[in-house]
């Protein structure tokens, strides 16, 4: 929908009169109350006027830039305002409603300032949004496309009502997030998903306003991804023809990424976490198909840190020329010029069963070594694609089996904490580095749900052991909603080590998930997160801790993102969005 | 649970058998047997381990005039001619080749079904035994039971015999199977969220696939009165969440007949003199403390209005009280022929009764609350008794600590209770008065727990590392329940012999604070299959061992096999487990 010719400058001279009116208002809007909800809350949101709403126009219509993506965006949108006729559970209230239809909105005009900005890490997502009291157009202004996603999307929420559709307005909006990645992790190797699962992911990702979908695609369970020049490792290691990722499914996952403001960053795990391209070549993984932890030995022993045995093999020349294969056509296949090379978990005991690894030892080698020699071998190329890349923190920081940050370099390296809540996260930061924080404490989506493991012992006695007690898997217990909206990940950093924290991102772990239980694990607590990375977990006026007040528009957004085709939990009966602040503890 | 020598052997699997014939190179030693969940007390495979193809005209022959075993059979009839499950294990050989070699005995041509007693009601305690015979020498197999119900429990185990594509079935086969416990329920909270009558169907229709029998339906409580009564209307006009979130007698009609077309019970529990604060907007007059702040800020834990927000109680000084509740009693009998009523009778909290004048001065001069709740249950446990009714009622009318009846007032001939706290003691002290308990223990059967608190503005989360009750996973009943501490539960522990024959059986629980059609399925399946598998033929194999090494594969199978038949039951396992099995077991005590 290109933009007519003469409309411009008018839209100019009133975005400026529409700024003048934000400067005197006073009245911040969105904080509940009065039933208007985006989530996640913006940074700044103010009435205008005295709240009230205008009717939306049946003709109304989204004027945007001409450009691929955020057309495409537009006409999405255009699409769900017209058609979502979302009934708020409590009906916004201190809303004089304009129903005079002579002024009703016809047009949000979008103007973006670069339009050739690409969708990369710190990319400005800054977007304004003014919706004049009875005026039949409103301005999203953006400097990139990419902002201007963001801000259809709180336009979009904005806009509620049956049959007449109507939207807020004498609104401004101005929103820029505080965090740059906002992620979440999906593991598709444990389980398979399918592309529309993963689409749909994707499509609520931007919703919340989330812009990193990091795609965990291979494990040692399965190796789903077909790959051009080593067609085997999906071929013999997926869970079958219809559990792989085909070249154009990745494209069309990475393009749908694209017109959702959404990265899509690929996760090949290495040396660690292997297994499965052992199906294909067992002479470049060591311990493969092994029973994980033999009776008898000790936890030191074991072969990996869960059942699926394998470790890729530094000392074999031909573990470089397949893994720069699968980099080459990952490359290829995603855009994104983040890339995660994993290195997490590595354990001693599957290397040792390694023959020529253990003359290596016996010679005098250290594992470290062993994997300095890895990621000496590998880093390099991936960087020499112009890729930046993401390891799990054990790279540098596991006990046993680490490398010297020389073989990290800062400006091409990223770390991802899992460990030690916040205390990872700073050690990381200190070593120069910046960090994804994905504490396991705090973000780990899958926790909680008991454990996967056969024949476990432990729950034959009445009064079940400790680690059965806290829910009976290793990261136990669940993490509520609660607990990853208060999470603060830049906790006990100076603000120049904060600087260094680019991010976050929730996981899901697939050992106990799968496309049964996909959209209930991720959302709302996913939700959660986000709204905490954009906007903060705190009020921007008094700096206490919003979750009181989170609790009724988190209810409210999981009613609107279930009715968006979302299966997010309930985190609420009914009665308590009714009847507000009746839920609520005192104590 | 008798199972001769042999027998045990011959449980080696229908899979391995193909491995062997196929791919003989395979090595296994962790062969699986006949997938049946819940695992009937004798299955006998003859040595051979023949299967037969499913002949494409098989029948049911079924020559009752029985309205729902006619509706059972032709559903199960569908069901075994187009699920064609494939099981997951990669040892099958159906995943392993594309075209297996053709199975050695001739095709079955049809399954005849016997009843000695065609006309036995489905109440409690009715016959639910079954043999089916699947011969390996003729085109026809077997089932023979007592009643329709055990019939229909019979063409569930056949059904769960029959796999592949083309479909086969192992033949040479003898099962004899008979439930430990006669009451295996499920209960549904429908009042703090809404859940449809196609979700509540469903559920029904699992539960049938699981052996159980009772769909404990909590219908009403403080947060909705969803159910729309004759005599009554206004409650559910007045206080159901909405004209689109109500149950008319016409959708309990379909709800009660479906539960007979699959040999589940339907039990209605009307929850009073607690849990009513619904009641109250219809009738505010006969409510205490309704729409009241739960529990006020700076009083103490003893003061609260209710033991969660959503705050009413029925005033047993209020005559019309009973007017209102006996027509509610006296609609719900008609609409429920189950011969059992749930009274319910839990958490009577005192904070909410004494804030009404009229208690306030029955006690100040000199009564108690437990005589206000003794007053309540005289005026209503006969009423309905009176009906043909046995009265379930949750442990607390006895077992509570400030507000409780005197045993005498509640006949042991009609009078079941239900336990939930304090894991097998209160089991114990329910039977030890001589009633008859149905088992609910929180600490085992709830599923709702760990999920977090659903209360608003909990401060206990603003600290870098939260409190006990955040760390154990936030909610009251946190962790967790897993399959695992739900199938290890003996809900007559620490009873004599005779004792645990006044154990019923047990339901495990789905409160619905934070559950809704949403989550229903992934939270009650496959952890209430647990339960079923645990009441139906124990937790324990023919040595006394508990079976929950092999249980595990078993039921990832079948939680498969629900999800194929449309239950979104969660995962348990990576697939990868499945594929190979043992690979992910532990063999250390503790991990």
């Amino acid at each position: 929908m290109p933009h007519g010719s003469v409309i411009p400058a008018i839209i100019l001279i009133f975005s400026l009169f529409i700024l003048q009116l934000c400067i005197a208002s006073v009245a911040s809007a969105g904080g509940g109350g009065n039933g208007i909800n985006v989530w996640p809350k913006p940074r700044i949101m103010s009435w205008t006027t005295q709240p009230r709403a205008n009717l939306l126009s049946p003709s109304f219509a989204i004027s945007s830039p001409k450009h691929f993506y955020l057309s495409s965006a537009a006409n999405r949108y255009l699409k769900l305002i017209k058609n979502e006729h979302h009934q708020p559970l409590v009906t916004p209230s201190l809303i004089n409603i304009t129903t005079s239809s002579s002024s009703a909105l016809h047009t949000l005009f979008i103007t973006v300032e670069s339009l050739l900005t690409p969708l990369q890490h710190g990319v400005n997502e800054t977007y304004t949004l003014s919706i004049p009291a009875d005026a039949s157009i409103a301005n999203l202004t953006a400097h990139t496309v990419w902002g201007a996603m963001r801000g259809l999307e709180t336009f979009s929420q904005l806009v509620w009502g049956k049959p007449n559709l109507l939207v807020a307005s004498g609104l401004y909006v101005w929103d820029s997030p505080l965090f740059a990645h906002r992620g979440l992790i999906l593991d598709t190797s444990r389980n398979y998903y399918g592309v529309d699962d993963i689409l749909r992911t994707i499509k609520t990702m931007s919703f919340n306003k989330m812009n990193v979908f990091h795609w965990h695609i291979t494990d040692s369970h399965s190796f789903p991804l077909v790959l051009p020049s080593e067609p085997d490792l999906a071929a013999k290691g997926s869970y079958g023809h219809d559990m792989q990722y085909s070249p154009d499914d990745v494209k069309k996952i990475v393009e749908f990424g694209l017109t959702h403001g959404v990265r899509v960053l690929p996760e090949i795990d290495s040396p660690g976490h292997t297994g499965s391209w052992a199906e294909a070549y067992p002479e470049i993984v060591t311990c493969a198909n092994k029973f994980w932890w033999p009776a008898e030995s000790n936890w030191t022993n074991r072969l990996a840190s869960e059942p699926g045995t394998g470790h890729l093999n530094p000392l074999n020349p031909k573990t470089y020329k397949i893994l720069k294969n699968v980099i080459n056509d990952i490359v290829n296949l995603f855009p994104e010029a983040f890339y995660h090379a994993g290195a997490d978990e590595i354990i001693p005991g599957c290397w040792k069963a390694d023959s020529t690894i253990q003359s290596f030892l016996s010679n005098g080698g250290t594992l470290s070594q062993l994997l300095e020699k890895f990621v000496g071998s590998t880093l390099p190329y991936i960087v020499f694609f112009n890729r930046t890349v993401v390891y799990w923190e054990d790279v540098l920081l596991d006990d046993n089996v680490n490398v010297r940050p020389s073989f990290l370099p800062k400006e091409h390296t990223i770390l991802q904490t899992w460990n030690n809540g916040p205390n990872n996260t700073k050690r990381i930061v200190d070593a120069g580095y910046r960090a994804i924080v994905s504490s396991s404490e705090f973000y780990y989506l899958d926790c909680g749900h008991g454990d996967f493991l056969g024949n476990d012992s432990q729950y034959d006695q009445l009064q079940p052991s400790s680690s059965a007690n806290n829910g009976g898997s290793w990261c136990g217990p669940f993490k509520t909603w609660q607990t990853i909206y208060d999470y603060d990940i830049t906790y006990g950093l100076s603000e120049e080590e904060a600087k260094m924290v680019i991010g976050g991102e929730v996981a899901l772990w697939s050992e106990q998930a799968d496309p049964k239980v996909l959209d209930v694990r991720l959302w709302p607590r996913t939700s959660a997160m986000a709204e905490t990375l954009w906007s903060g977990n705190r009020d921007e006026e008094t700096g206490i801790k919003r979750y009181a007040q989170a609790t009724d528009r988190l209810n409210e957004w999981r009613y609107r993102m279930v009715s968006r085709g979302v299966g997010a939990e309930p985190i609420q009966p009914l009665w308590c969005l009714r009847n507000p602040g009746m839920c609520n503890t005192a104590h | 649970m008798v199972r001769s020598h042999t027998s045990i052997s011959n449980v080696v699997a229908l899979i391995f058998f193909l491995v062997l014939l196929i791919i003989p190179s395979v090595q296994s030693t962790t062969a699986t047997t006949i997938d049946v969940w819940p695992k009937p007390r004798l299955l006998r495979w003859a040595p051979l381990h023949q299967l037969s193809l499913l002949s494409p005209s098989f029948t049911i022959a079924s020559p009752y005039d029985h309205p729902h075993l006619s509706s059972a059979v032709s559903r199960y009839l569908t069901l075994i001619k187009t699920e064609h499950h494939l099981p997951s294990s990669v040892n099958n050989p159906l995943t392993a080749t594309s075209s297996p070699p053709p199975p050695p005995s001739p095709p079955l041509q049809s399954l005849h079904i016997f009843i000695h007693r065609l006309h036995a009601p489905l109440h409690h305690g009715v016959n639910e035994s079954y043999t089916l015979h699947v011969p390996n020498d003729r085109p026809t197999a077997n089932l023979t039971a007592e009643t329709p119900w055990g019939a229909m429990r019979g063409l569930e185990t056949f059904s769960q015999l029959v796999w592949g594509r083309p479909s086969r079935v192992p033949v040479g086969v003898y099962v004899w199977d008979d439930p430990i416990f006669p009451h295996r329920g499920l209960l549904l909270d429908t009042s703090r969220n809404y859940y449809g009558v196609g979700d509540i169907m469903r559920t029904i229709y699992a539960m049938s696939a699981n052996k159980m029998n009772v769909f404990h339906w909590h219908i009403t409580d403080s947060p909705s009165f969803p159910l729309n009564l004759p005599s009554e209307p206004g409650l559910a006009a007045k206080g159901s969440y909405g004209d689109d979130m109500q149950y008319s007698p016409d959708d309990v009609k379909k709800i009660v007949e479906f539960g007979l077309d699959h040999g589940v019970r339907v039990i209605p529990e009307i929850d009073s003199p607690g849990h009513t604060g619904s009641w109250a907007e219809a009738y505010p007059e006969i409510v205490t403390c309704a729409n009241m702040f739960w529990w006020p800020a700076e009083s103490k834990g003893e003061d609260k209005l209710a033991a969660e927000p959503g705050t009413g109680q029925l005033n047993p000084l209020n005559p019309k009280t009973y007017q209102v509740f006996k027509n509610v009693i006296s609609d719900v009998v008609k609409m429920f022929p189950e011969p059992f009523f749930h009274a319910g009778a839990d958490e009577v909290t005192p904070g909410c009764w004494k804030t009404d004048p009229t208690i306030q001065s029955f006690l100040s001069n000199g009564g108690s609350l437990s005589q206000v709740l003794e007053k309540f249950v005289n005026e209503t446990f006969p009423y309905i008794v009176s009906l043909n009714r046995t009265v379930i009622y949750w442990e607390d009318v006895l077992l509570d600590g400030v507000v409780k009846v005197d045993s005498s007032i509640l006949d042991p001939k009609y009078t079941i209770l239900q336990t939930w706290n304090n894991g097998p003691n209160n089991t114990k002290k329910i039977v030890d008065a001589g009633y008859r308990a149905i088992v609910s223990s929180a600490d085992y059967y709830y599923l709702d727990c760990g999920h977090g608190g659903f209360l608003g503005n909990d401060s206990q989360y603003d600290q870098l590392v939260g409190s006990d009750t955040v760390s154990n996973g936030g909610s009251w009943c946190a962790p967790f329940k897993t399959w695992q501490t739900i199938y290890n539960y003996d809900i007559t522990y620490g009873l004599s012999e005779e004792k645990a024959t006044l154990v019923l059986g047990g339901e495990v629980a789905l409160w619905s604070e934070q559950a809704d059609p949403t989550v229903l399925d992934s939270r009650l399946w496959p952890r209430a299959s647990a339960m079923a598998e645990a009441l139906w033929s124990g937790n324990r194999d023919e040595t006394g061992k508990k079976r929950y090494a092999e249980a595990t594969d078993r039921l990832n199978e079948w939680r498969h096999r629900m999800v194929s038949r449309g239950i979104g039951a969660e995962p348990i396992q990576p697939l990868w487990c499945v594929r190979n099995p043992g690979m992910c077991n532990a063999v250390h005590a503790s991990i």
